[in-house]
Order: structure tokens, then C-alpha cells, then sequence
């Protein structure tokens, strides 16, 4: 080797090509997007997350949720994540705009979350309960059953019917919220042409189809999600292999003072705490739960094709309607003009 | 480039009659960086030993979540990042910070000036891993795989790295003799390389944050280069140095090894967002990943067939010399390694594997099979000069060798065809999810076997390295063969 500069040069220049050509050029490509607005300047996508959630975030993070989520919906060309309702259209990176850190995953030993949101059962929209934390309004049949195991096989029916009219007199009819309560399917003449969106809320039909006699709240709902956190493999047929670790360290458990606090779980069988006892969750689960609620990719962006959307049925999806009037079902609006 | 005649192909080789003088020096040069390199070598064999029980655990807790998760700190989301980062930071930039050094004196002709600076940087390093594991443990994981520390802890490690590597640099500077061997240049490239790709990632994700999903195009483009620029290039080196010297033949080919050298620095550098195939990117930056993980065949063949054409004839010198029994598996790793990530980064098989468990596969492979082999060897080839003793048993380095090369092979095998069942039937909508999860569990099962034989080989590669370092080695003029009786003939060069 005549000299070393050729030798230092070659080090210096192959390694700044690749950092110029894979961080540096890209960040000036999409590293300054702004959200998606339409016209008027409203409706607005995405939004920064609340507090709550951005800490969540930070919890799901702290404990590792990302080695075996991924939060990335794959194009319909190149996988199966749309088929698996795991999205309407594939992510693109305007959806993770506010997001730090940003949580892709790289493993899928859990399903995709990026919608697990949207997924929720819709009713949550207006319960009747104060708004943030409120398990029991999500669970009719809970709400009403003081000691979790009087969550009998045959309540649910009827509590999910009679709750569903006054909990959502608005936008959701009530065969779709049946459809939701897993104990309410079966027989329900309602439940036998589910819409679109209750196969939405439930990929795998089995959930809905299955007996339901440990009071388990709607998938996906807030409830639903405390519950599955505290013991993941108690919450129906489907789950039992699930192989996600239970994040008890995320609750408390306590002793009923006077009356039972508003969020405690509602647990059956082995999970449930001692008589005079309850489980509540920490602050973290609550963020965490906020977050995971908040995490919704559904709405139309310009860049991208909506798959989900495009299908006949899926159009008039009540909850994309409700989200975002005059959106769902029509084509996507006109390009902002910046 | 210039003309092999210049290149001193014969350099690292130790001629049969080397003078005294000559060897006096090599004693004195080793002398120099005895304190340091063993000092790397014992923290890099503590972390190993931390490293291989979480590997265990983490395994094992992917197929029994219930096991231990009630304590916050033993949740599987968070000894995940600790085991990765303890094998990263602790385990393999320590044992390669070590072997790169002792190789950089070697090379240099140069006695390691201030050698107790080098041995507090260590401590630093030491120090700032252990705080950065403890924040994941407490749960101050930044979420961005990798470089999971917190942000201060980089600070730690930039400031431990700066004294150690400077004095490195410095023996450059002070190098005897005209010739640069190919060694020193993947070895200069890992010291430059390490410190920009490291604070130019802090800087990226916590001084001077990207936006959304650039940061995980940084976190790729890190994790990538920092396998193949700073852990690969100094395993690569070390290959170039050790499998020569223990066979005492030249290189077979200068120019093979430039050709080598450069494409790999282009190409693989340029790898890492083929792990966001399909995801929210630029089309053009996962396809120019992906061809350049297809180019990176060019150096493969080239290193490939460099150190096979210099090991031609010489490879029964591998039954008795640990050293080359190690060296030439991680070579020959490296190649099964690089073409298994290129098969998992094609579009059409990516649809399958990206998301399983083939992808923690790769890593293990370029970070154990390749890597970690490649390092074992320069260990069982450097300690014996710096503590002056030879390896007591040749049962417990032949034991070692073999549980790691069983260790890896099942666990690498096992993650691969657990994820392609895993991504065959994550890609059939029909079959609920829980199928893929469920149908990759016997697999997980097998790797945590091969946790075990992992475990068995580094306690025992673990205890010969304390007896060494306690002055129980042998005391001989002859290093420990494998099997004696037929390294009588063979030229004692391990």
C-alpha cells in the first residue's frame, strides 16, 4: 500500500455513502411529512397521541410488547395481513408521524396491533360510564354480577340485549353490538348475517361462535384488554395456547375498602383474587390499555390504496362512518393542497 | 491497487527460524498488552457466562410464558433486550475490542503504550453496560432493538471507547515497517466505523430525533453496520490473521483480498432495511437493501475463497489446532450465514419469513456461529502468549468446540424451520393466527436445547479460561494439540 490516505478515504467514503444513501436521504424524503387534512383543514390525520397514550407507549416499549408485535400492515400483494383483518390498507410512514420510539416489530409471535383500536367494539364510543378507564361499562354482563363468578352462561344473552339499546341508542344498531358480545352470537337470528364490521372486530370466527362462561368482555375492548394483560390465556378457547407471558406486575391487588373500585377486573377460576380482594390496574396498565385503544390506522391516506374499505361490505362500516362522515364509503378525498 | 509484489504476504507468519531478537520483541509487545487484552478477555467471559443463562431463560420463556412472570424484571419483554445487549456490548464488542488490539500490536511491531488507560476505559465500558441493563431491567428500555441503553449510557461507552481505541489508533501511528497488512485494514475500519455508527444513531434517535418511521430505518441501518462494520469486520480480520499464522502459509491472494475487503464494506454496509420488506418505506430503500444483500456474495465468494485456497492441503492442520478448528468454522459460517441472508431478504421468501423466527436465526448465526467461532479461536490462540502458559486440557477445549458447534447448528436450524412453518401459516388467513404462534413452539423447545449445549460449552470454555488466567495452564514449550499423537509431524505453528 503506497501511502495511507487512499486507505483512509476508501474507510471514510464507503461508510458515509451508506450513511448518506440509507438515513440521511431518506430522512430528507419522509423525514418532514406533515398530516393529512382535507380542504377545509379538518379532519386531520394523524393526531399526536394524549398523554396517556404517548406514556403508554413508553410502557409498551419498557416491557418489550414490540418483540413479538409488530405494528405494520403489509400491502395485500405481499401478504396476508389485510386478509387476516388486521388492516384496511397497508401502513404508510404518515401513519407514524408523532410516534416515538417508533414500535414496527420485527417478530410476529402476537398478532399485528396497528389497529387493534379500531378494532374495539364500537360501543365504547358513548358509554354510559365516566369517560377514560371504565371496564365494567364495556361488559354489560360484568357490570351487572357483583361476584365475578355469577357471570353465568345464560346471562350474557339477555344482558347484552338489554344493555345494547341504552348503552348505544346512537349509530351502533343492535344486532351489530350482539354480534360483538361473543356470549350473545350463536342462535340470534341478528348474529347470522353479521356485518362487516363485527368480522372486523373478531378475525377468527371462533370467538364469537363460542360458548362465553367466564363473563369475557367484548375482544378488544378496554376491558378485554386488562383482563388478557393480567392472564392471557383465560380469556377463551382460542387463547389457551397463547403463548404472550401475563403482565400481572401491571396490577395490584388489594383489599376492598368499603365498595369495589370501579376498574377492578372482573376474573373467574384460578385468577380471581380472594373474597374481599380485588385487582386493579397501575397507571401504566391504564396507559398502557390507552394506548393500545389508541392505536387506529384506519383512516384513508391519499398515498395509499384502501383495501378493506374497498370491499362492498366493509364500506358502510358503522365505526368508520361514525369516525369520519362522508370518508368511508366514498372515494378518498381530493389531495390537500399542502 | 498496488502490486502483490509489495505486499508482505509472508508478514504474519512466524518464519520456523525466527531470531532471537525477533522473538524477543514479540515477548515485549506482548508483555504490553497482556494487563488490557486480558482484562477485555475476563469481563467479555463474565458477560458470556450473564449472557448464556439469559439465553437460556429468554428461551425457555418464549414456550412457558407463566415461568417467572410475575416479578417485573423477569418479564420476557425485558431480559430479551438485556440478553441482546449483554451479547452485543458486554460479550462480543469486549472480546473483539481485546483481540483487536492484541492483533493491532502484533501487526504494528509496536508495544501498546499506556496500557492502564486502555484497562480504565474498560471499566468504563463495563460500568456503563451493567447501568444500561439495569435500566432495561427497571424499565427504561428506548425501545429501538439494539440500542436499547438509555441515551446516557452511550455517552458511557463513547467516552470508555475513545480511551481505549485512541491508544489503538496510536500504535498505528507508531508502526514498524512499511507494510499494511489486510488485517490492519478491517481493523482501522471497525475503529473508525464503531464510534460514527454509534453516535451518529444516539444522535439520530435522541439528540436530534428523525420522524416516525426514519427511526426505524436508523435502528436498521445501525443494527446491520454494526454487525458487519465493527463485530464482522473484526472477526473478518481476525480470520485473515489467524488461519495463516497457524498454518504458517501466506494469504493465497492479495488482490482476492482487496477485491474482498472493499465490496464488503460497500455491500454490507448498504444491508439492514431489508427487515422492513413491505413495511412503510420508500420502495427504493428496501430494494437497494435487498440487491445489496445479493451483491454481498461478491465478498463471501472472494473471503471465501481466499482463506480456502490458502487453507488448501493444510486442513488436517484442523484436528489438532483449536485455534484453526474454530477460525475456519466461523469462515465457513460466514459464508452459510450471508447466503441465508440472502435468501430470507428475497421478496418472494420474505413473504414467508419476515416476522418469524428466521430472522432471530440470521442474527444468531452472523453474531454466534460467525462471529463468537471466530473469537473463541483468537482467544485460544492470544491467551497462552499473555499468560505464558498453555491450555491444560485438550478434552475441554474439544468439549467446547463441539457443544458450540452443536449449540449453534441446532439452534440456528431450529429457528429457521420453525419460522418457515411459522410464516407458512401466517400466511394462510384461514388458519387463525394462534396456529403460527402454536406451530413454531416445538421448534423454540429444540433452540432452548441448544441453549443448553451453548450453556455447557461456555462454562467450560469458561473454567480452562480462569484456570489459565490463575496460572494453571501448563507449563510446555509445545501448545496443547487436540489430539497429540498426530500433531507429531504437523508444524507447530497453533
Amino acid at each position: 500500500m503506497r501511502g495511507l490516505a487512499p486507505l483512509f478515504l476508501g474507510l471514510f467514503g464507503t461508510f458515509a455513502f451508506s450513511w448518506v444513501g440509507l438515513t440521511v436521504i431518506p430522512n430528507i424524503q419522509i423525514g418532514a411529512l406533515n398530516p393529512q387534512m382535507d380542504e377545509e383543514g379538518t379532519d386531520v390525520y394523524p393526531a399526536p397521541k394524549s398523554g396517556m397514550a404517548q406514556r403508554g407507549r413508553r410502557v409498551y416499549a419498557a416491557n418489550g410488547c414490540n418483540y413479538c408485535h409488530s405494528q405494520q400492515v403489509r400491502p395485500d400483494y405481499a401478504s396476508a395481513d389485510i386478509d387476516r383483518k388486521w388492516g384496511e390498507r397497508r401502513s404508510a410512514p404518515r401513519d407514524y408521524l408523532f410516534d416515538r420510539p417508533v414500535v414496527l416489530g420485527q417478530e410476529r409471535m402476537g398478532p399485528d396491533l396497528s389497529n387493534i383500536g379500531k378494532r374495539a367494539p364500537s360501543e365504547e364510543e358513548k358509554p354510559a360510564a365516566a369517560p377514560g378507564t371504565s371496564p365494567p361499562a364495556a361488559s354489560p354482563a360484568a357490570a351487572q354480577s357483583a361476584p365475578p363468578p355469577n357471570a353465568a352462561p345464560a346471562k350474557p344473552a339477555a344482558n347484552a340485549q338489554a344493555a345494547s339499546p341504552a348503552a348505544a341508542q346512537s349509530s351502533p344498531p343492535p344486532q351489530n353490538s350482539a354480534a360483538q358480545k361473543p356470549g350473545a352470537g350463536g342462535a340470534s337470528p341478528a348474529a347470522a348475517n353479521p356485518p362487516a364490521q363485527a368480522a372486523a372486530a373478531s378475525p377468527s370466527p371462533s370467538p364469537s361462535a363460542s360458548p362465553n362462561p367466564n363473563g369475557i368482555p367484548p375482544l378488544y375492548s378496554e376491558a378485554w384488554h386488562y383482563r388478557h394483560l393480567y392472564s392471557p390465556r383465560s380469556m377463551s378457547p382460542d387463547n389457551v395456547d397463547s403463548t404472550m407471558p401475563a403482565y400481572k406486575f401491571l396490577f395490584e391487588k388489594q383489599p376492598i375498602g368499603g365498595e369495589r373500585s370501579a376498574d377492578a377486573l372482573q376474573l373467574t377460576g384460578a385468577d380471581a383474587p380472594p373474597s374481599g380482594w380485588e385487582v386493579v390496574p397501575t397507571y401504566d396498565a391504564k396507559c398502557l390499555v390507552a394506548y393500545l385503544m389508541s392505536l387506529d390506522q384506519s383512516h384513508p391516506l391519499k398515498e395509499v390504496k384502501n383495501i378493506g374499505a374497498a370491499a362492498p361490505a366493509a364500506a358502510s362500516s358503522p365505526a368508520a362512518a361514525a369516525a369520519s362522515p362522508g370518508v368511508a364509503g366514498s372515494p378518498p378525498p381530493a389531495p390537500p393542497k399542502k | 491497487m498496488t502490486p502483490a509484489i509489495d505486499i508482505p504476504l509472508k508478514e504474519p507468519t512466524i518464519s520456523a527460524a525466527a531470531s532471537d531478537a525477533e522473538q524477543l520483541e514479540r515477548a515485549r509487545i506482548d508483555a504490553s498488552t497482556r494487563v488490557p487484552v486480558l482484562m477485555f478477555y475476563a469481563s467479555a467471559m463474565v458477560w458470556l457466562l450473564i449472557g448464556t443463562l439469559l439465553t437460556f431463560l429468554v428461551s425457555f420463556k418464549t414456550h412457558s410464558p407463566d415461568w417467572f412472570s410475575e416479578i417485573s424484571f423477569l418479564t420476557w419483554g425485558r431480559l430479551r433486550p438485556v440478553l441482546v445487549n449483554v451479547m452485543i456490548y458486554g460479550w462480543s464488542s469486549m472480546a473483539a475490542m481485546g483481540t483487536a488490539i492484541w492483533l493491532m500490536a502484533r501487526l504494528c511491531r509496536t508495544t501498546l503504550r499506556h496500557p492502564l488507560l486502555i484497562v480504565t476505559g474498560t471499566w468504563f465500558w463495563n460500568i456503563g453496560v451493567l447501568i444500561g441493563v439495569i435500566a432495561i431491567l427497571m424499565g427504561y428500555n428506548t425501545g429501538y432493538e439494539w440500542l436499547e441503553f438509555p441515551p446516557y449510557v452511550a455517552v458511557v461507552l463513547l467516552v470508555a471507547y475513545a480511551l481505549i481505541m485512541s491508544w489503538a489508533v496510536l500504535m498505528f501511528r507508531f508502526r514498524r515497517g512499511e507494510q499494511i497488512y489486510i488485517t490492519q485494514w478491517y481493523l482501522l475500519g471497525a475503529f473508525l466505523w464503531f464510534p460514527w455508527l454509534y453516535a451518529a444513531a444516539q444522535a439520530m434517535l435522541f439528540v436530534v430525533p428523525v420522524q416516525g418511521v426514519m427511526q426505524a430505518a436508523v435502528g436498521w441501518w445501525y443494527s446491520n453496520n454494526l454487525l458487519f462494520l465493527w463485530l464482522g469486520a473484526i472477526a473478518l480480520g481476525t480470520a485473515y490473521y489467524m488461519i495463516p499464522k497457524v498454518i504458517g502459509r501466506p494469504v493465497y491472494s492479495y488482490h482476492l483480498a482487496t477485491i474482498g475487503f472493499w465490496t464488503y464494506v460497500l455491500f454490507s454496509s448498504w444491508t439492514g432495511m431489508q427487515r422492513g420488506v413491505d413495511g412503510p418505506f420508500p420502495a427504493w430503500m428496501i430494494t437497494a437493501s435487498i440487491a445489496a444483500t445479493i451483491l454481498t456474495i461478491i465478498p463471501v465468494a472472494t473471503v471465501g475463497l481466499n482463506h480456502h485456497m490458502t487453507m488448501q492441503g493444510y486442513f488436517p492442520v484442523m484436528r489438532y489446532s483449536p485455534t484453526l478448528r474454530f477460525t475456519v468454522f466461523g469462515a465457513m459460517a460466514y459464508t452459510v450465514f450471508s447466503v441465508v441472508g440472502i435468501l430470507i431478504s428475497l421478496r418472494s421468501t420474505a413473504r414467508y419469513l419476515h416476522f418469524t423466527q428466521a430472522t432471530v436465526a440470521y442474527s444468531q448465526m452472523g453474531l454466534y456461529a460467525f462471529f463468537t467461532m471466530i473469537m473463541f479461536g483468537s482467544m485460544y490462540y492470544i491467551i497462552p502468549r499473555l499468560v505464558g502458559r498453555e491450555w491444560r486440557y485438550a478434552t475441554l477445549i474439544k468439549l467446547h468446540f463441539w457443544a458450540s458447534a452443536y449449540g449453534i447448528g441446532l439452534m440456528s436450524l431450529m429457528f429457521l424451520v420453525g419460522g418457515l412453518v411459522q410464516g407458512a401459516n401466517e400466511q394462510d388467513p384461514t388458519l387463525p393466527f394462534i396456529e403460527s404462534a402454536s406451530s413454531v413452539l416445538p421448534y423454540l423447545r429444540g433452540a432452548t436445547l441448544a441453549a443448553v449445549l451453548l450453556m455447557i460449552s461456555h462454562f467450560i470454555f469458561a473454567f480452562h479460561f480462569g484456570l489459565m488466567l490463575f496460572g494453571l495452564g501448563r507449563t510446555a514449550t509445545v501448545p496443547t494439540f487436540l489430539n497429540p499423537v498426530e500433531a507429531e509431524g504437523a508444524e507447530p505453528h497453533l
